[in-house]
This record gives structure tokens, C-alpha cells and sequence, in this order.
């Protein structure tokens, strides 16, 4: 298939599940950001850590500190920071517009519909009387465009590339969210109802954890099975593992190619580490495997560009 | 304008704040307010919250509550009504959107009398079933005992780990006109509504989450993982990793939303009675991969139903033989067999002497004043006063056949005495107590005051824990003290405060410094945007 459909949609993949992603990893901090676990010892939530680790960067105020209703403001409704919901939605839209001839009709309306309604709806007095009802929306559309792509598209290249965009984003938003909300939580004294359960509540993980695991969802059990568990599908290592899948689907030679060779690697090295560690480690450990992770898979995406992509971006300035 | 406005007397001066509910809120004449102290006078720990309201208004009030039902009928919370003519009805579950606060200091009182209460209900039972002290001692009539009809011969001589019998307990609290709270009754059987505890907060951080600006309110969400892990200590498993199930009656029970809810957030199977088996006096349930050995149960049902060879044999929700297999100590139980003689309305009037005789301590909490019906003395008593008492029957649960002498016509009384004199024993009167009020929202939004009680959660297994707050029940209509789900009743968000209040964040802050160095998000390096700017572009030029 042509480079440029297949970089279009496996960056649709992306933002649609970035869309998502932002949208349950933002109703999960609220939320526990209303309570207090603990005693007054216990941390607070940096929200410019969260703002600054989703690349809105460019809406961190100059000084002071981020409350949180500004911070879900700008990461939900801010269209010029490209880091918000609304941008997401938004990229993902202008996408599907150009390749409204291999996505369905009904994945684009169901697309469609979600743009249409942040675009003209009066999200800044929903968000305000509660953010929860506005990802509960953009969550039921994002879920609508990934069961409707199941029911409709032919597993061909452009599903392939469509998927692996989404499990790409998948693994590297949750690298974010464990290494911005977890990591700093696992030097802390296990307390009621922390950061970890309220994130793993929002990402819909919870009900999953509490069969998989027995015991409390504290930081570091929480941590361990958002990286490792190959059950649960929005793992990291279970993201890795249907990238992989998905490229070697649309690969002809995938026996060979370098990102797929990377992805191998990668996935066996986190599940030789989730052997090695049984008891609990030292934060510094696990921080510094998610690090790992996380520029191993920032290579992968690289290659991914070169190997697939190389033509489509050059493709953009000959046109005149 | 401003100037204006100064010159205008007090009364006639328009409403300083958008809707000022707060300014018009009278508490009821002669009850403690939860959260006002006099007439517009919020309390300290409700100063925050009532501002918040007061900004919200009393039209968004009524919007926030049309979304509160609408999610909670999504969500399948409901409760089945009973209509006037007989039919049945789902209705949301009535939660009201003003939670009641419980400072950190009263907690901390209430959670060292609650914790001090059921540690004397736990030995008063293995005493009941083992040496019967405290009987010997003259302490509490023996005939009490025997009368009550939730004494259990078949588990006498039984002591389940650790001695622990009430591993689920709740103790229904009310604040009375003095300001001192009460213990109303004790439930050491399965007290329901934790579940309600749950999605009550869910619901309030989704509708409202501007009402805890301010606030260091406890989370709640702990609970499952408390009962797993009690469940798993009790569990007679040694060397395995415990397998932990619970028991629901079936789907027809009321209180099926909550089974199954504990069951998904401990992550344990949800069983019924034909999933369970025994087999040489071990508990079995039936799985794709044949039997597996269960160790600690979680019953959601009366000791009446578990076994039709011990209890009742014409119950089907029971299992044949697991009585035995508990006395063979193979399986927990929880809460164990027999507790209910702990909660038997008679036995209630003796708690505070259980307290002082088993734990050498005076009660921190008080019980309402109760007199026994058997007694002659206290019979009379209680009869030539009976239009001020509250009448109640001892082995009752859910409100059933509460007699209110205040608010009876002569008729009722005088039915109401019939009735005590054939059967003595299985009554008790009490003093009514003034349960305390907190500004509700009504149907057209504005605040007014509410009777209110509380039923705290505790935990017990290798220790004793209470899930701070619980679920306050609150009367809906005017004047009501019914505060009964299955008679109208609602609830609220109960927030129990941590010390302090939110800690200000430092002026100034270095982003870089509490952030883990993260390669830049990636974006589409192909630019559609442009490639559409330049088309149009082109097509502008070629025109």
C-alpha cells in the first residue's frame, strides 16, 4: 500500500488512542486528587509534571503551580496545545478525511460525531460541573471507532498499520502514566486509596487487577501489572506484543526488519525481568527499566518511520 | 450602585450570594444540625462546603440530581419499590448531593468506641458458645440467651482462627439532641450498604468535585481489600494461598447489587448455593476444572439457610454438610455461625456491661436508654410511658413492626399494649431519641434539614478495622426519623476529614525538577494541514 495512507493511519491509530489514553489518565488523577489518602505526609499531585510529561509545555503557566481544574482545562479543551483531547480528536479527524477510502463509512462518522460535539458543545461549563460526563463521551466514542474497525475493515495492510499506531501510543502512554503517577508513589507508605488504584479505575483495569492479582492496589503491584501482565491488553508488555503482531501482519519481510527485531528483544527482556523480581524492588529499579523501555521503544518508533514511512513526509513538501 | 445597596436595611437587602440557600437554612427547632450551628451559621468544618453550594445554586442542584439518576440507571444502582398498588419498581438509589462531614477528632472518637464495642460483642459470643462466664456471673440472664431465636446449639464448643466471630460488623449510630452519639443497634450478621458507601463517593467525585475544594476527605475505597485480606487471615489454609468466595442467596435478594459487588472488586468468584459442594468434610466448589477447594466463605445469608441438615431443612439456598465441615475446621465462615445472638435487641442492653466485664473499660459510646419488656418492673415502666417510647421487636430488622409511641393515635397504643402483654420477652422499649439533622437537598433544590443516622463499617482479622465514615441514612420527608431504604429512606456521601486542611503548594516550582526525563511526545511528522494550505493556495493562484 501506498507510504503515506499507511503513515496516515497508523498516526489515526495513534491519536484516537492518545485521545483516550489522556482522557482516562486525566479522569483517574482528578479523581484522586479530590481525596486525601494518608495523613497529611502524603504527596500531592504535581500537575505540571502531568501536563509537562503530555507534552503541553507549551500551556505550563511561567511560575506557580498548576491547580487541577486549569490543568484538565488545558489538556482536555485547549485545541492550540497539541497535547489535549481535543487536539487528539482533531489530528485524527483531519487523518481520517484522507483516507475516507479505506476507513468505513461508519468508523468516520463515529469520529466524526466525537469532533462535531467537542468542537461545538459548551465543553468549558460541562468541565466544569464535572469532567467525568466529558471522558465518559470521548471514552464511548474511542471504543465505538475500535469495535467498529473490528466489525468492519478487512484485515488487510491498512488494519494492520491502523493497529499498530494504537497498540504504539497504548505502550507509550502507559509508560508515561506509570512512570508520572506511580513511580513517585513507591518510596511512599502504602495508604488507602492512592494514585495507582484511582489510575487503574480510570484505564477500566481494575476490576482485571483485582482478579489477576490478590492484594491491595498499591504502587508497586499496580506498576508490575501494567507493565508485565500479557493478559491484560493494555499492558505494556501486551501493547509490545500486538505491535508486533500487527507489523509482522503487514510486514512482507518482518523476519528481518529492524523494528520488529528491536520489539522482539524488548518484549523478552521485560519478561525475563518480571522472573528475576519477585519480591519488591527499589524505585530506582523499576524507574530506570521503564526508562528503558521507554527509549527502546522511541527507537522502535524511529524505525518504524524509516522502514515504512521514509517516502510519506518528504512526500508533503512536493506538492505544489 | 454599591452605595445604594449599603442603605437598604438588612432584611430587605437582595440575597448576597447567587441563591443564598445557606443564609435562609433554619435547623429543625430542638435537634443537632451536622453541619449548621444556628440559623445561616454553617459550622467550621462546613464553611467551605456550604459556600460551594451556595454558588452552585438551587436550578443546577436539580440538574446535578437529574445526571445522578441517569447514571446510577445506567449504572443498574437501583432499588425495588414497592408501589401503592403492589407493584414493583426500580428507583435510583436516593443518593443526596450534600455529603454529611464528620471531623477528624469526632472520628477518631467514634472508631475507638466502635472498635472497643465489637471487640466485647466478639467475646461475648465465644463466650456464649465456650464457658458462658458471663452468664455464670450473673451478668446477663441466661434465659436472654436461650430466648433469642439466632442461638445456635449446633455450633456450641466451636472456635473458629482466631477467635474471631464477627469479622463483617456495623453498629448503627445516631447523634441525639444532647449532641452525644449512640449506638442504636449492632449488626454482627451481614450488615448491607458498604457497596452504597463505594459508589456514593464514585458518584460524588463525578457529579460534584467542586464540593472538595478544601477538603481532605479519607478515601473509602479500601474496604474490598480489608475484607479480602481478614478473609484470607481467618482462612484454615496453611502452606496454600487461600481461595476466598462469596455466598450470595441468588439474584432474587435485595441485596444482589452488593454481593456481586464486593465479589468484582475482591476478585474472588461470586457462588451460589448449587456451585458449592461438600465432600468428606471439606468445601468444594464446581469448576470447569472439577472441584476446587474453597477455604474461606463470605455468606450473604441467615444461619437459618446455609445447611438443611443442621438448620432449616426445607431451605434450598443451604449446603448439605457444610456445618460439619466447619466443625471440622476446614473452611471459615464469615461471619461465623451464631452471631446473631450478639445482635438480638435484648442482648443490646447489655453491651456496656460486656464492655466493663470482658475488656475493664468504661463504654465510650453510649446506648439509648432500652428497657425489657420481660421484665416486669421495667415492663410496667415502659407501659405507663408508652406514648413517648419507641417500641421495638427483638429479633426484627429493616424498620419491621418499630412501633413510635409519639406519633400513634390512641388506637395503636392501645393495640400496640395488647400486643406487648402476649408476648413480653420478644419486645423492647427504648427512649426516642432526637436524631440529628443536615441541610438535604429537596425536590425543588434548596436546602432544608433532614434526620440523619450513620452505619460505620469494621473489619475484623488479624486486627480491627473500621472504613472511615459509612453510610449515613437520611429520612427524605419532613420530619421523618424512618431513615430506611426500603421505606423512603436515602443516603448521603459521608466524609471523614484528615487533619490539616490541603496543604499549599510552594510559590514557585522547577517543572524539570520532579519529572522524569521523557523523550518529547512524537507527532505526525506528515502534515496533512500544510499540504491542504498549499493546495488552496494553488487553487487561489490558478483561478
Amino acid at each position: 500500500m501506498l507510504a503515506r495512507i499507511a503513515h496516515e493511519l497508523y498516526w489515526i491509530g495513534r491519536y484516537v488512542a492518545r485521545a483516550d489514553d489522556t482522557a482516562r489518565m486525566l479522569d483517574g488523577l482528578f479523581r484522586a486528587s479530590l481525596q486525601t489518602p494518608g495523613g497529611p505526609e502524603s504527596s500531592s499531585l504535581p500537575w505540571e509534571a502531568v501536563m509537562a510529561a503530555l507534552g503541553a509545555t507549551d500551556a505550563l503557566p511561567a511560575d506557580g503551580p498548576v491547580g487541577a481544574d486549569e490543568a484538565v482545562r488545558a489538556l482536555t479543551l485547549d485545541a492550540q496545545s497539541p497535547a489535549s483531547v481535543t487536539a487528539c480528536v482533531e489530528r485524527a479527524r483531519e487523518g481520517t478525511k484522507r483516507v475516507r477510502d479505506v476507513v468505513s463509512r461508519e468508523m468516520w462518522q463515529a469520529l466524526n460525531t466525537l469532533y462535531l460535539e467537542l468542537d461545538t458543545s459548551d465543553l468549558g461549563s460541562a468541565l466544569r460541573t464535572g469532567p467525568y460526563s466529558v471522558y465518559a463521551y470521548v471514552r464511548e466514542r474511542c471504543a465505538l471507532w475500535w469495535g467498529l474497525a473490528d466489525e468492519t475493515m478487512l484485515r488487510d495492510q491498512a488494519y494492520a498499520f491502523l493497529y499498530a499506531g494504537r497498540h504504539a501510543e497504548g505502550a507509550s502512554m502507559m509508560l508515561r502514566m506509570l512512570r508520572i503517577t506511580i513511580v513517585p508513589q513507591l518510596d511512599e507508605r502504602p495508604a488507602e486509596g492512592g494514585p495507582a488504584a484511582a489510575l487503574l479505575q480510570a484505564i477500566g483495569g481494575l476490576e482485571a487487577f483485582r482478579r489477576s492479582v490478590t492484594g491491595p492496589a498499591d504502587a508497586y503491584p499496580v506498576a508490575r501489572f501494567l507493565l508485565f501482565e500479557q493478559a491484560y491488553p493494555h499492558s505494556v508488555a501486551a501493547a509490545l506484543e500486538l505491535l508486533h503482531a500487527r507489523l509482522t501482519d503487514a510486514d512482507a519481510s518482518y523476519r528481518t526488519a529492524a523494528p520488529l527485531l528491536r520489539l522482539a528483544r524488548l518484549r523478552a527482556e521485560l519478561e525475563f525481568h518480571r522472573g528475576a523480581a519477585q519480591g519488591p524492588e527499589p524505585a530506582e529499579k523499576l524507574a530506570g527499566l521503564l526508562e528503558h523501555v521507554g527509549d527502546e521503544l522511541s527507537e522502535a518508533d524511529d524505525e518504524i518511520e524509516h522502514r515504512y514511512f521514509e517516502g510519506a513526509a518528504a512526500h508533503a513538501h512536493v506538492v505544489t | 450602585m454599591r452605595e445604594n445597596l449599603a442603605q437598604i436595611p438588612e432584611q430587605e437587602r437582595p440575597a448576597r450570594r447567587l441563591v443564598g440557600e445557606s443564609s435562609t437554612y433554619e435547623p429543625a427547632e430542638g435537634f443537632v444540625d451536622e453541619l449548621f450551628a444556628g440559623p445561616g451559621a454553617p459550622r467550621e468544618h462546613a464553611d467551605d462546603l456550604i459556600s460551594t453550594l451556595d454558588g452552585i445554586g438551587r436550578l443546577s442542584m436539580v440538574d446535578i440530581g437529574r445526571r445522578r439518576d441517569e447514571i446510577f440507571r445506567q449504572q443498574g444502582i437501583t432499588f425495588a419499590i414497592t408501589g401503592p398498588d403492589g407493584s414493583v419498581r426500580d428507583r435510583p438509589f436516593p443518593l443526596d448531593l450534600v455529603p454529611r462531614i464528620i471531623p477528624a477528632a469526632e472520628w477518631d472518637e467514634i472508631e475507638r468506641g466502635l472498635a472497643q464495642r465489637l471487640r466485647a460483642l466478639n467475646s461475648f459470643i465465644d463466650d456464649i458458645y465456650h464457658g458462658r462466664e458471663i452468664v455464670r456471673e450473673g451478668i446477663v440472664p441466661w434465659q436472654l440467651v436461650l430466648g433469642s431465636p439466632q442461638f445456635r446449639r449446633a455450633v456450641h464448643g466451636v472456635r473458629p482462627p482466631g477467635g474471631i466471630y464477627c469479622h463483617v460488623a456495623g453498629c448503627d449510630l445516631v447523634r441525639d439532641a444532647d449532641g452525644r452519639w449512640r449506638v442504636l443497634e449492632d449488626n454482627c450478621r451481614t450488615p448491607s450498604g458498604i457497596s452504597y458507601v463505594l459508589e456514593n463517593r464514585l458518584a460524588m467525585t463525578r457529579l460534584a468535585p467542586e464540593l472538595f475544594t478544601g477538603y481532605r476527605v479519607r478515601p473509602v475505597d479500601g474496604y474490598p481489600q480489608l475484607l479480602l485480606s481478614a478473609l484470607r487471615e481467618v482462612a484454615p489454609a496453611p502452606g496454600r494461598a487461600p481461595t476466598v468466595v462469596v455466598w450470595t442467596p441468588g439474584p432474587a435478594n435485595s441485596a444482589y447489587f452488593e454481593h456481586s459487588f464486593l465479589a468484582r472488586q475482591m476478585g474472588v468468584e461470586l457462588v451460589e448455593a448449587s456451585d458449592l459442594v461438600v465432600r468428606d468434610d471439606i468445601v468444594y466448589m464446581r469448576t470447569t476444572a472439577g472441584l476446587a477447594r474453597v477455604d474461606a466463605i463470605y455468606r450473604r445469608l441467615d444461619d437459618d439457610f446455609i445447611d438443611p441438615l443442621e438448620f432449616r431443612p426445607d431451605s434450598l439456598l443451604g449446603v448439605p454438610g457444610l456445618i460439619r465441615a466447619y466443625r471440622a475446621g476446614t473452611v471459615a465462615l464469615a461471619n461465623a455461625v451464631g452471631t446473631g445472638v450478639a445482635d438480638d435487641k435484648a442482648v443490646y442492653s447489655f453491651v456496656p456491661e460486656m464492655i466493663r466485664y470482658y475488656l475493664g473499660e468504661e463504654p465510650l459510646l453510649d446506648n439509648v436508654p432500652t428497657y425489657l419488656l420481660g421484665d416486669p418492673e421495667q415492663r410496667e415502666h415502659a407501659l405507663s410511658r408508652l406514648g413517648e417510647l419507641v417500641v421495638k421487636p427483638t429479633n426484627e430488622s429493616g424498620g419491621k413492626g418499630v412501633f413510635i409511641g409519639p406519633q400513634a393515635t390512641e388506637e395503636e397504643l392501645e393495640r400496640q399494649k395488647r400486643l406487648v402483654l402476649s408476648a413480653p420477652e420478644r419486645w423492647i422499649a427504648q427512649e426516642l431519641v432526637r436524631l440529628s439533622t443536615t441541610p438535604t437537598v429537596t425536590p425543588d433544590g434548596s436546602l432544608a434539614p433532614r434526620h440523619v443516622d450513620l452505619r460505620p463499617f469494621a473489619v475484623y482479622g488479624s486486627e480491627l478495622r473500621i472504613v472511615p465514615g459509612g453510610l449515613t441514612r437520611v429520612a427524605l420527608s419532613e420530619g421523618s426519623m424512618i431513615v430506611n431504604s426500603s421505606r423512603g429512606g436515602g443516603s448521603k456521601d459521608t466524609w471523614v476529614l484528615s487533619d490539616g486542611r490541603p496543604e499549599a503548594v510552594p510559590g514557585s516550582f522547577d517543572p524539570s525538577a520532579n519529572l522524569p526525563e521523557m523523550p518529547a511526545i512524537p507527532h505526525s511528522s506528515w502534515t496533512g494541514q500544510e499540504q491542504q494550505q498549499q493546495q488552496a493556495r494553488t487553487e487561489r493562484r490558478g483561478r
